[in-house]
């Protein structure tokens, strides 16, 4: 089973009101930036515009894993644990587990709903990015579509 | 220094620390655009009324109804003579938006804390996870106020009468360059630009560094010398879904003095997506001549 798959199982036995606490808790794992990135963050590089928060999110495949470089902002919980949620889901993972992910994630984690239109296109972007970057970097088309 | 046309409407960090434990009058309401910020700590005594969850109607694009906004009043322990201080993320731009809805209820006794959450933590004071709760009240809304909020047809005589609109969006998406971006097209327009003879101030010019209101004299440069209204203008803000568009409603109606400002909520997503309806592109000079 892979580990997205455990995520989507966990989100989608809670109630409305479970699934804002759990986010909430995966808002404080996110794992601080490496500092070798820090300075790519700085100069703006890896921005995810979409966002209504400055949020960094690089994604990249090392000997044949998936790596998510990430930082985003305290006073933006819920991007926040959206990251975080994909570090827990792809980090490690080989390409493959990205490009076969649902394309609505948000939808089948049953995050969509609380979140509404506006905050959707920030969390949306940042997914795409991962897998626009992992289909690239691990030599499959650009377009997942 | 000249005052707010409206100076109650606007309350100060220390008030609200002052005030925070008078819960019999005073109900803080905190309004995010992050739907988990006030679960991360929070004003002691605030409430969360979040603008999805609890203020927009689940199925069709509108507010939620007048039972419903009597629900959550009276679930907050709101009380129809209750001053409702609102305050937010992002310069108050959510906190606008919930003052705007209460005040379509008709809620009489509503304000900002200028400055909003960013004054609130720069300043030290303190925040707190415990979510409070207060004993019910029975609450009474009124009809929804229409003379704060414009619907389409309306929006087209006023142009076609050649009134004053605010369009509050960046300049890019006033000029047209922007309508979505490529992944999502659900979420945007079909047509790209702005209401024609719109002028463009983007919401956030109103707000200074630390969150807090413009003063009136640099309001008044901005939206009157510059943008040439006058307080007894009709005028029609607006702006993609018509959430930072309360923002400006907020400062033309309270912080200048104008009598007759509604919210076009309806916004471009509305606009940009009608059969029909004229539409101008280019730069704000350009068509403003």
């Amino acid at each position: 089973m892979r580990k997205l798959d455990a995520l989507l199982e966990l989100f989608q036995d809670l109630e409305p009101a479970e699934r804002l606490e759990l986010l909430l808790d995966f808002a404080e794992r996110l794992p601080p930036l490496p500092p070798e990135y820090v300075p790519l963050r700085d100069a703006g590089l890896g921005m995810v515009h979409e966002c209504q928060s400055p949020v960094f999110f690089l994604s990249e495949v090392q000997d044949g894993r998936v790596r998510i470089y990430a930082d985003v902002p305290r006073e933006a919980p819920t991007p926040r644990a959206f990251t975080a949620m994909l570090v827990e889901a792809f980090d490690g993972e080989p390409p493959e587990a990205v490009l076969e992910a649902p394309e609505e994630l948000l939808y089948r984690l049953g995050i969509a709903p609380l979140l509404g239109m506006q905050r959707l296109r920030g969390l949306t972007a940042i997914y795409q990015k991962l897998r626009r970057e992992v289909a690239e970097k691990a030599g499959f088309s650009a377009n997942p579509r | 220094m000249a005052t707010y046309a409206h100076p109650e409407v606007l309350v100060s960090t220390d008030w609200v620390a002052e005030h925070l434990n008078d819960i019999e009058h005073v109900r803080i309401v905190e309004s995010d655009e992050d739907v988990l910020l006030y679960e991360t700590g929070h004003i002691p005594n605030a409430v969360k009324i979040d603008w999805v969850q609890d203020l927009q109607d689940p199925v069709i694009r509108d507010y939620i109804s007048k039972e419903k906004f009597e629900e959550l009043c009276a679930s907050r322990g709101i009380a129809n003579d209750t001053l409702v201080v609102f305050y937010g993320d992002k310069n108050n731009w959510w906190a606008c938006y919930a003052f705007w809805v209460f005040k379509l209820f008709g809620h009489e006794k509503c304000a900002i804390m200028d400055g909003g959450r960013q004054k609130w933590i720069a300043e030290g004071r303190p925040l707190t996870r415990e979510r409070p709760s207060f004993p019910r009240t029975t609450y009474r809304a009124k009809d929804p106020d229409l003379s704060i909020r414009a619907f389409r047809d309306e929006v087209l005589a006023h142009v076609q009468a050649g009134k004053p609109l605010i369009d509050v969006r960046t300049p890019a998406e006033y000029r047209g360059e922007l309508v979505h971006m490529p992944d999502y097209p659900q979420e945007g327009a079909l047509r790209a630009g702005h209401i024609p003879g719109a002028k463009n101030v983007p919401w956030s010019m109103a707000v200074r560094e630390d969150g807090t209101f413009k003063p009136r004299e640099e309001l008044e440069r901005i939206y009157l010398q510059e943008k040439g209204l006058k307080p007894d203008d009709e005028v029609i803000t607006y702006c993609r879904i018509g959430e930072r568009s309360s923002h400006t409603w907020f400062v033309l109606k309270y912080l200048l003095g104008f009598e007759h400002v509604k919210n076009y909520d309806g916004s471009w997503t509305e606009w940009g997506n009608l059969v029909g309806v004229p539409i101008e592109k280019g730069d704000p000079e350009a068509t403003q001549s």
